[in-house]
């Protein structure tokens, strides 16, 4: 009796064993680098959460190609050379497509491997304008909206305004660097004077120093491009303390409901723009289904990681196929696909030459009352 | 001037909260020749447990603080009984703790990051976040709060030190480890209390700081850096060298990115370019620490 059970046990084991290879094959793998202890942890893991949300929702309505998708999740720690590293196992473990989840110069390295195994990559948040422009890349995207594409909308809201002297206050994050860049150019674009330039570095205790400066320079307008959220409130803080009245301007960081919860009383009248409408149906459905998944409620974070994952999914079934060639050539051909993230009429697309796929008027403009992110006041940069 | 005043007061705040972290740092190193640099993570972990006491379960202030301020206690007497003790005991290179507490450092982030999420939590300050204008003095209140509990709190560790029985058997061990045990003093007990102490100090610097700078798992690096820095500044000899550094490092950050001529992302270079200079004018620091006599 005991080596009759044995027997079928080793049989069923040699089954299941031979099972497990078959069911891995028959998956679509996507890989995923985030950053799930480092720097961009904040940032990278709620659209992380979004992407798996993405896979959850496709699985459930039968895959790609007939077949499910195996999410393969790498920690880079926000670090270039584990990214790099990150990548090219993902390669190796038969990755389809890999989402680039993380800093700004580790999606950068990533870059290096995707070139060379001419893997398709995509990057759904990033805004850093040089991301597709320094390395010659054709396997990689990026549909996060462009420091220059928020400094357009921002200039496009407050033209009426007619500035002439303002202030441009970051912090010293790569990315907040990068905006900048891009918040001066659209500036010198306008004619507009920038009278005052501030940096905060990470972990200041006060940026009362900064903020006397710009209150010594009179500007009508401070523009705010720093990405890391201590820091934005201790700036606020500072310019409530000092009594300044220029308007305040941020960039789509300050629409993170993390802001509104450690800058609390320090917000209203704070304009900011955004990718997140409210009141857009795919972002009504969107709310409902995630909440009803995962039981939180979701924001604009999670709407980059979702809609990057769909676009990866439009590709491949478009393709037709997982042949890495065939799935670049159906990514690069998106055009007008309607997301969670974006304006209404807006939708993610790749001119001819360009990899940067967020729509140019997909941005929104929306005002703090209080403490409480009001409704959408403008709408893309025309 | 007004602009000068008021820049004073924020400065001196912040040099309050590097000089207490340099405390945290001179506690531990004096007496045991250890460096901890986990001693920002423990300002970190302080911070939290402010979040946890005044924000969520929102508890009177002076109760909230005291509740932090014993838990510090527990985890710098539990970090040397766990971490440094062993090592000492089996006779482990002076380095071998340093290391040890470098990995704790990475232990407390990781446990603050994944038990309480990556996004920075808001503690309420003492008195509000209104504005107190005394004359031409000028600043917010937890400002001024900041710099009246490091007045008391080094006048305490001071007296602690230069006036109490105790404390000059502190001292003692700081000065010949080896002389203060055959005179009879524990050299475990000094040990462990001085850990205890250092963590404490160390946390009440990330409580006051962190109605400012909200309490996140990335902010004890940087306290770790610029207490350091203070430490070397002021001395690692003498206590009141640690506010005293803090003090200087502090008002040479800001006045610099307030009122010298250069570009704002060089500015924050500047104190360490002196503090570089300094250690080559005077490499003891401001204040030598005593020693034994003759």
């Amino acid at each position: 009796m005991y080596t009759f059970s044995k027997a079928i046990r080793t049989v069923l084991g040699c089954a299941l064993l031979a099972a497990v290879p078959a069911m891995a094959q028959n998956t679509i793998k996507i890989g995923m680098i985030t950053d799930k202890v480092g720097p961009a942890k904040a940032y990278a893991e709620p659209v992380s959460a979004g992407v798996t949300f993405a896979v959850k929702e496709l699985n459930a309505k039968g895959g790609l190609l007939g077949r499910q998708i195996e999410l393969l999740v790498e920690d880079d720690q926000g670090r270039p050379d584990i990214s790099a590293t990150a990548a090219r196992k993902l390669v190796d473990a038969g990755a389809v497509f890999i989402l680039s989840n993380s800093l700004t110069p580790a999606t950068q390295q990533v870059q290096t491997v995707t070139v060379e195994t001419k893997t398709p990559q995509l990057a759904p948040s990033n805004s850093g304008d040089t991301l597709t422009t320094q390395i010659s890349n054709p396997n990689f995207w990026q549909t996060g909206p462009l420091g220059s594409t928020q400094i357009a909308t921002l200039l496009s809201y407050a033209a009426n305004k007619k500035y002439r002297k303002v202030a441009v206050v970051s912090d010293n994050t790569e990315l907040s660097q990068l905006t900048t860049k891009a918040f001066k150019a659209g500036l010198e674009k306008a004619g507009i004077q920038v009278v005052s330039e501030e940096v905060i570095s990470r972990g200041a205790t006060t940026a009362e120093p900064q903020m006397q400066k710009v209150r010594a320079a009179n500007p009508e307008a401070i523009f705010l491009t720093g990405f890391l959220t201590p820091e934005n409130a201790l700036i606020l803080r500072a310019y409530r303390q000092l009594g300044i009245k220029s308007a305040l301007l941020g960039n789509f960081n300050f629409s993170t409901p993390q802001t509104t919860v450690v800058a609390k009383g320090l917000l209203d009248g704070l304009v900011f723009v955004d990718a997140f409408d409210p009141s857009k149906p795919e972002v009504k459905r969107f709310v409902e289904s995630f909440k009803k998944e995962t039981g939180n409620e979701p924001y604009n974070l999670n709407g980059y990681g979702y809609d990057g994952m769909m676009l990866v999914a439009g590709a491949i079934q478009r393709a037709g196929s997982t042949d890495k060639e065939k799935v670049r050539a159906a990514m690069q051909a998106t055009k007008g696909q309607v997301g969670v993230m974006g304006a209404p009429g807006a939708g993610y697309g790749f001119a001819e030459g360009k990899r940067t796929g967020f729509d140019p008027n997909g941005m929104v403009v929306r005002v703090y009352e209080g403490d409480k992110q009001g409704q959408v006041v403008h709408t893309g940069t025309k | 001037m007004n602009d000068l005043l008021e820049l004073l007061v924020s400065a001196t705040a912040s040099g309050c909260v590097y000089g207490l972290v340099a405390l945290g740092y001179l506690l531990i190193t004096r007496p045991t020749g250890i460096v901890n640099f986990a001693v920002g993570e423990w300002a970190m972990l302080a911070a939290f447990g402010a979040y946890v006491a005044l924000s969520r379960m929102e508890m009177p202030y002076p109760v909230g603080m005291a509740l932090v301020l014993v838990l510090m206690l527990a985890i710098g007497w539990l970090t040397e009984r766990l971490t440094v003790r062993p090592l000492v005991e089996k006779g482990a290179p002076p380095l071998a703790p340093v290391l040890s507490l470098l990995g704790m450092l990475v232990v407390f982030r990781e446990s603050v990051s994944i038990g309480f999420g990556a996004d920075p939590q808001p503690v309420p300050p003492a008195l509000g976040f209104g504005r107190f204008e005394f004359g031409p003095l000028a600043g917010a209140y937890q400002s001024f709060f900041i710099i009246a509990i490091t007045g008391l709190v080094f006048t305490g560790v001071w007296y602690f030190f230069e006036r109490t029985l105790t404390g000059k058997s502190f001292e003692a061990v700081a000065i010949d480890r080896r002389a203060a045990a055959l005179m009879g003093v524990r050299l475990g007990r000094v040990t462990a209390a001085s850990f205890a102490v250092g963590a404490a100090v160390a946390g009440l610097a990330g409580m006051l700081v962190s109605p400012n700078v909200s309490a996140h798992y990335m902010m004890g690096m940087p306290l770790a850096v610029q207490g350091f820095t203070a430490l070397v500044i002021g001395g690692v000899g003498r206590v009141e060298g640690a506010l005293l550094g803090g003090l200087v490092l502090a008002l040479v950050e800001q006045f610099t990115v307030r009122y010298a001529p250069i570009p704002a992302g060089l500015a924050m270079g500047v104190p360490l370019v002196l503090l570089i200079v300094f250690l080559l004018v005077r490499p003891t620091g401001l204040l030598k620490a005593r020693e034994a006599r003759a």
